[in-house]
């Protein structure tokens, strides 16, 4: 099939591709955010409270790891323009490690509040006010959607930074690197709107 | 690429036999992968409507219990509309021709159009897989309604997997459409000289990229609510069952368009070919398709006018539902107009195409009846709703497909068929029809409810009637694709250009070989050129 | 119309219906008409040549300004009949209905507990459905009203009964395996009888409604009976060509003479209208001599089923 080659190089399909593809995960979680908006209208002093016992400091240090990663993200890309690669390769392994720290931040979250007893079904929760329930029911689904997401770029990611190290993705070709620092990005901006809507609503 | 080997069809360049097809990321080798999936599951969903139909010939328990009715009316439901309705034209026609029809060699990922059948074939086998595991088959009904499908002990988080899998593979062939219009056109194949089919598909693409994740999401939140009580859609958690209804039906709304957007680029590829003149109302009919994308995602409430909307909300709705109708209506025109002093050639493509129109004018005028406020009370959930969506769904969309299958089917096969037999098989296929689904309007509008295991007897005679109807259409049904099989490995060879046609697959040999087009044409004049010499 | 409507709300429900069905049927008719037409005037030997027309602007806005018209006098009339749908009179008396897997059940203003509804002619209902578990829809198709029952909201509806009788009620949203038995009666009766059955201690609807309705005993249909026959599991006991199975044979049944055990003591009796109907109502009353008392009833029949029945076996002679 080598006569596909030629298609396999258009850098602006590819880009085109990768936007639909964003917009269809955007509209994904868009899903959320209505199920969300709908709530906090019916059970607005519910949310408050609930959203009082997220721990916000940790919300936000995971913020600054985020953007940080999408930073090193930009730099990776920019220094393989410039034919760095060794740059390229420190910065898109530093992207992956942000990205594992987030995960870890993650993991001890949800542990400490499972700890608690704040979970989806816990006898807990189930005594807590129905608006409770729910804005926990919702950052779950909601944080672990986003955390799958993490998860997936991190692989993704990690799949690039072998790729780059064999010189399958060079400084003429990159595309692959760039589509890939495009969704961590739209990873990073879904996280934007999830900080607000569920550590700051207090 | 020598010329020797340029005239070697598709299907035999490259590695050959079973792998050899379930490898090839030929667009056109993967259409014939799609169309041999689909067709059986088509057929299996038949036989369980003709199961059904069976089973209200008489009342109380003719042969099977409640449950198993349950089960078959959310399988063919499941079947028909995820695995054969909802990808039909785009899978099968939209990926042999579109690259074609703009003069491509390929779609823009031809690695990804291959993935995208694995996904369907995955997601197929993991909702036939929710058949025998678990709680047995899901009996909610394709729309999966809770609280309903949250408490039913039967697999419907299976079920609802195998579907979130597929809508996966309808994003991804949205989004390889899209980016092959926009990338692949041919040199001087503008936007309008572009065929009508890539036009729809164009359409169609968005609709797939922007809705289907809304029912992904809904389907993922039903299955945490199954597995995890969240609680989004319980009351007794605090949740809210018309939510889900919501975000199921602000994709599956639109998903309707996914069905008939191609199937009206198919029949406006089909009409001028036969009526031997350009199509009336170009410009009409493919911003007409865009417009009825647009409007069409702005009507999802309609299909809950009885479950306690705000008066408001009921009066914008029916509204806009009223406005999406007129694009509709304006194709239909342009059809006929086509027609007008044409030179008709009344082939089974031809033949199955305006039958089209007329059954597709039934779906669309009554589902007038349907966003009329009033009335919509009256005949929500009864098999009004079911005779109307089978007049837009297979009348439509069905018969599109049938259309396109004759039309397109010596381009695909290299093989002609027995034309004669094609028509004779339509009469039972459409006397059948109009018996099974008109009845069911009526039955209907009488208040027989959808989704009864058992019926009153005020509804018994209807119900007699409608089941022989059955027992006609699924003859033609069975002699149409028994006549195609036929065709397929005994049929005299096809010409490059049987019918006629004027768009660029049939400048190309049947079947075309795997690179499509030797050199790329140079597009130079608008599409449907019959009459070159008069040409603006 | 055809469909019997029975309550103010289905003669406005049935003027859209009209209103709709009229101009769908005129433009279907005008579309086929035009497209045979077509098909045969400009057929490949009659027309060797097509025209080529591209197209006409002033055509293409006369036929998506006309349907835009039409249509949007659909929505106004559908919407003006739907408003008032939605409007309640003050003194509609207040119903609240109960849909759970799988029955109705229906309280009134005063505490009284019901499984079949219970109207007065001419009187306003408002009815509000709840439902403890799954969402079901509530439906009488003669009077042409419909709403969903949903868990953890209240839902409501009104209409005015017009027509005495009784109606069927049916539930619309799949609820389960026995979501098509999940069905109701709607009796309207007299205003006074419905006083009289308010204040009583009763239950059960007051009898024989339908009889009232008609002014007369019902008119039996053989080919209805025949359907009750079959579909009410008549047919497991009794056989229509004279064989003996649980019950007796219905063949010649009807005007015969029969020796019947009532009370523990024989008796004769003449199988008439009468007795019929005592025996479906009561079937342990008057056992025919030689045959068990084993007649169950699994499905309850109305007074209209019954006439039925008497008509069908009036027929097997």
């Amino acid at each position: 099939m080598t006569s596909h080659a030629e298609y396999h190089k258009d850098y602006q399909g590819a880009k085109i591709g990768m936007w639909l593809f964003l917009f269809s995960e955007l509209i994904l979680f868009g899903g959320l955010f209505i199920a969300y908006s709908a709530f906090r209208l019916r059970y607005p002093h519910e949310f408050h409270e609930a959203s009082g016992e997220l721990n916000a400091a940790l919300g936000v240090a995971n913020t600054v790891v985020l953007l940080t990663s999408s930073l090193t993200m930009a730099l990776s890309i920019s220094a393989l323009q410039q034919a760095r690669k060794r740059h390229a390769s420190a910065f898109l392994s530093a992207t992956i490690g942000l990205g594992a720290l987030f995960l870890v931040n993650k993991f001890f979250e949800w542990s400490a509040k499972i700890h608690h007893g704040l979970y989806p079904g816990s006898a807990h929760l189930m005594e807590r006010e129905p608006g409770q329930r729910l804005f926990f029911g919702l950052y779950y689904s909601m944080t672990g959607l986003h955390g799958l997401h993490v998860v997936a770029g991190v692989t993704l990611l990690s799949i690039m930074l072998v790729l780059l190290v064999r010189d399958r993705i060079t400084p003429d070709d990159f595309v692959k690197l760039e589509n890939s620092g495009l969704y961590w990005h739209l990873v990073d901006v879904i996280w934007i709107f999830l900080l607000p809507l569920f550590y700051l609503a207090a | 690429m020598s010329a020797a080997s340029a005239a070697k069809p598709y299907f035999e360049e490259g590695r050959r036999g079973f792998l050899g097809w379930v490898t090839s990321t030929d667009h056109k080798r993967i259409a014939i992968l799609y169309l041999v999936s689909m067709v059986t599951f088509f057929l299996v969903a038949v036989a369980l409507g003709v199961l059904m139909r069976i089973e209200q010939l008489t009342m109380g328990q003719t042969i099977m219990k409640p449950t198993t009715y349950n089960a078959l009316f959310t399988l063919h439901g499941v079947i028909m509309i995820f695995l054969f309705v909802l990808p039909g034209l785009p899978a099968v026609f939209g990926n042999f021709f579109l690259p074609i029809l703009i003069g491509a060699r390929d779609v823009a990922f031809p690695r990804l159009n291959l993935l995208s059948w694995y996904f369907f074939l995955a997601g197929a086998l993991i909702a036939v897989a929710s058949l025998f595991t678990g709680g047995g088959p899901p009996d909610t009904g394709w729309t999966f309604y809770v609280p309903y499908s949250v408490k039913t002990g039967t697999n419907v988080t299976l079920a609802v997997f195998g579907a979130f899998v597929l809508g996966f593979s309808s994003i991804l062939t949205g989004l390889n459409f899209v980016t092959t219009i926009h990338r692949l056109r041919a040199p001087g194949m503008t936007w309008f000289r572009m065929p009508l089919f890539p036009w729809s598909l164009y359409a169609t693409g968005w609709v797939q990229i922007l809705a289907t994740p809304i029912v992904g999401i809904t389907l993922v939140l039903l299955i945490l609510e199954r597995l995890f009580h969240v609680g989004i859609f319980d009351p007794a958690i605090g949740g809210d069952p018309v939510l889900y209804q919501h975000l199921f039906w602000i994709y599956s709304h639109p998903a309707v368009y996914i069905m008939i957007l191609p199937a009206m680029g198919a029949i406006s590829e089909i009409i001028p070919t036969f009526a031997h003149r350009a199509i009336f109302g170009y410009g009409a009919i493919a911003m007409s398709s865009m417009a009825i994308a647009g409007l069409g995602s702005l009507v999802w409430a309609h299909h809950m006018f009885t479950s306690g909307l705000s008066d408001f909300s009921v009066l914008v709705f029916s509204l806009l539902t009223f406005l999406v109708a007129v694009p509709s209506a304006i194709k239909v025109f342009n059809w006929v107009a086509t027609l007008y002093r044409g030179s008709i050639e009344l082939t089974a493509a031809m033949l199955y195409a305006l039958s089209f129109i007329f059954l597709f004018c039934i779906g669309g005028l009554t589902g007038l009846f349907n966003g009329a406020l009033a009335v919509n009370v009256h005949i929500h959930d009864t098999y009004f709703i079911v005779g109307h969506f089978h007049y837009v769904m297979f009348g439509g969309t069905g018969f599109a497909f049938f259309a396109a299958l004759h039309y397109w089917f010596p381009k695909m096969t290299g093989r002609t068929f027995s034309e004669r037999f094609a028509k004779i098989s339509w009469a039972p296929l459409f006397f059948g029809f109009n018996v099974l689904y008109f009845g069911m309007l009526v039955l209907g509008a009488q208040g027989m409810p959808r989704r009864y295991y058992d019926h009153l007897p005020q509804f018994h005679t209807g119900h007699v009637v409608i089941t022989v109807g059955s027992w006609f259409l699924s003859l033609g049904v069975l002699m149409m694709f028994g006549n195609l099989l036929y065709a397929a490995f005994r049929g005299g060879r096809a010409e490059a250009n049987p019918w006629g046609g004027v768009t660029l697959e049939w400048t190309l040999p049947s079947p075309p070989p795997a690179e499509n087009f030797e050199t790329v044409p140079t597009i130079t004049a608008p599409p449907y050129q019959f009459n070159p010499e008069s040409a603006p | 119309m055809f469909f019997g409507g029975a309550s103010d709300v289905s003669g406005r429900v049935d003027a859209v219906f009209l209103y709709i069905a009229a101009l769908t049927a005129a433009f279907l008719v005008f579309i086929t008409a035009l497209m045979i037409y077509f098909v045969v005037k400009y057929s490949r030997k009659r027309n060797p040549n097509p025209a080529d027309i591209r197209s006409h602007a002033w055509l293409e806005v006369t036929w998506t300004a006309i349907p835009l018209v039409l249509f949007l006098s659909m929505f106004y009339y559908g919407w003006t009949n739907y408003h008032y749908m939605r409007s309640v009179p003050r003194d509609a008396m207040v119903v609240k209905v109960t849909g759970r897997q799988w029955a109705w059940s229906f309280s009134y203003p005063n505490g009284k507990g019901t499984s079949e509804l219970v109207l007065a002619v001419r009187r306003p209902v408002k009815l509000e459905f709840t439902s403890p578990d799954v969402v079901h829809g509530f439906y009488i198709p003669a009077f042409r009203v419909k709403q969903d029952v949903v868990p953890g909201q209240t839902n409501w509806t009104w209409f005015t009964p017009e027509k005495e009788g009784v109606y069927d009620i049916e539930c619309t949203v799949i609820c389960g395996v026995s979501h098509s038995y999940m069905l109701s009666k709607v009796h309207v009766v007299p205003e006074e009888r419905f006083k009289a059955w308010y204040f009583s201690d009763a239950v059960e609807p007051p009898a024989e409604t339908a009889e009232a309705a008609s002014g007369g005993p019902l008119a039996g249909d053989p080919d209805r009976g025949r359907l009750v026959y079959a579909g009410k599991a008549c047919a497991t006991c009794h056989t229509l060509d004279g064989a003996r199975l649980v019950g007796p044979s219905w063949k010649g049944l009807y005007g015969s003479r029969e020796t019947v055990v009532t009370d523990g003591k024989e008796r004769p009796v003449t199988v008439d209208d009468t007795y019929i109907a005592r025996s479906i109502r009561a079937p342990g009353a008057d056992v025919v001599k030689g045959y068990p008392p084993a007649m169950v009833l699994p499905h309850s029949l109305d007074d209209q089923e019954v006439a039925d029945v008497v008509a069908f076996l009036k027929t097997l002679k």
